[in-house]
């Protein structure tokens, strides 16, 4: 099953009011290791650069209007900001790490989040992020030393590879998902039932695999950029049913996570998490769970 | 180690360099300890740059030696900036500042106010005196484009 039609009639089915041609705009994310965010909006707003800030992100903002490309300024060359998603901002703002936490990054290519969590540690603390695609570790890299990033070690590995060794306080899966539509035009025609069953799967060993390096009373933020509730809702109730763990609140954007699917009744924690629908959030698709281990 | 030191002289920096690591070329310096042993290691800790014709140092070390008060520097207002990141060479009459230190022949930091942005070699070409780019911060740019 697949197609468009498929897939809104699922939404619809899930409680949204999805069309289907939603798009996100740009935003991008202030540096603290860099700048203060007042001297940086500053000169941005000089060279006729309008940003919004955005109500649930500490350093996020909407960019209005720009005259040039963001991505290709001075400034975004010595890494005062870098361009990131709304939505992709806040699973590592959920996970909230700090100068002493020992974090691992499952899987982070192009490194967005790596520099995120780094700039809440102080450039402190350790980072080990991997990823499995070396071509876009090269991102990681790039991104980390523009960004004056000094606390990180990468390492080019099959996170399913890593021993079994709880050595981190706070890890990070962005799980490979299907992603959504309003970040790619062709996604409709590309994406199968298939595709989300075999996600889904990946996902849950990649989550078991989480949890095994996750220090007792650490924490784990879980996302992915799919709204299909099962990379979603329900790999939260397999991880429920299957491990030693709980969910904490997560508030502010985005609304409460399904705990019906399809008719399925699921753990009343699952709301707990968040759902972004892009109708509602104006962000991308999105779903975040930051789950404690016992 | 030989083509960083060349460069470091050049510019005037004391930076000190300490068990520098070298992954595929490419230099650094870490207290990073991961807390599992793994292999594959591609970065680490505070890059410093590769070698290729010559030493291109990384941003991080050019933002440590912009803050050395004897590296030799020239400064740059923010449309002649942007040339030298997307990889021109500066005439003498856009140089705004320049340290007392920079001679002809020599090298030096191209700054952006408090900001370095690459470095190069004041020297004349075609009977002008210009700054030519060795490297620039666009690299980033082109190697997104790689």
């Amino acid at each position: 099953m697949s197609g468009l039609e498929w897939f809104i009639e699922r939404y619809w089915a899930l409680g949204s009011n999805l069309s289907g041609d939603e798009k996100t705009p740009q935003a991008i994310r202030i540096n603290p290791l860099k700048t203060t965010g007042t001297e940086l909006l500053d000169i941005l707003s000089w060279q006729g650069v309008k940003l919004e800030k955005i109500s649930f992100l500490d350093y996020g903002y909407k960019v209005i209007e720009s005259p040039f490309s963001l991505g290709a300024s001075i400034e975004y060359l010595l890494g005062l900001y870098s361009l990131q998603e709304t939505a992709s901002q806040y699973p590592t703002q959920a996970l909230a790490p700090s100068p002493n936490d020992r974090v691992l990054d499952m899987a982070s290519a192009p490194g967005g989040k790596t520099t995120q969590a780094a700039a809440y540690m102080q450039n402190k603390g350790v980072i080990v992020a991997i990823d499995i695609n070396r071509d876009r570790l090269y991102a990681t890299e790039n991104n980390v030393e523009r960004c004056g990033v000094t606390n990180t070690s990468i390492y080019h590995l099959d996170a399913l590879s890593l021993p079994d060794i709880p050595a981190f306080s706070k890890i990070l899966l962005d799980a490979p998902c299907s992603g959504n539509y309003t970040t790619d035009n062709h996604w409709f025609k590309k994406r199968t039932e298939k595709d989300i069953e075999r996600n889904a799967e990946l996902q849950k060993r990649l989550l078991t695999k989480a949890l095994n390096l996750l220090e007792s009373g650490g924490t784990l933020a879980y996302s992915t950029c799919s709204l299909e509730p099962e990379e979603n809702e329900l790999n939260i109730q397999w991880l429920l049913e299957n491990h030693d763990v709980r969910l904490e609140q997560l508030d502010g954007p985005g609304s409460p996570a399904l705990t019906t699917i399809f008719d399925a009744k699921l753990d009343d924690q699952i709301s707990h998490c968040r759902r972004f629908w892009p109708d509602q959030t104006g962000t991308q698709g999105f779903f975040v769970a930051k789950v404690v281990k016992h | 180690m030989r083509l960083m030191r060349r460069f470091l002289r050049d510019i005037g920096s004391k930076y000190t360099l300490n068990e520098v690591i070298n992954l595929n070329n490419k230099r650094f310096t870490s207290t990073v300890k991961s807390p599992l042993d793994l292999t594959e290691l591609v970065y680490t800790g505070t890059y410093l740059g590769q070698n290729r014709q010559r030493f291109e140092p990384s941003s991080i070390l050019l933002q440590k030696l912009a803050q050395e008060p004897d590296t030799h520097k020239v400064y740059l207002d923010r449309d002649t900036a942007w040339l030298f990141v997307v990889g021109k060479d500066i005439f003498e009459e856009n140089i705004l500042d320049r340290s007392d230190d920079v001679r002809l022949g020599g090298y030096c930091l191209v700054m952006f106010g408090e900001q370095c942005i690459g470095y190069g070699r004041y020297e004349t070409s075609r009977d002008l005196r210009v700054v030519k780019n060795l490297f620039d911060l666009g690299d980033f740019l082109r190697r997104e484009q790689e």
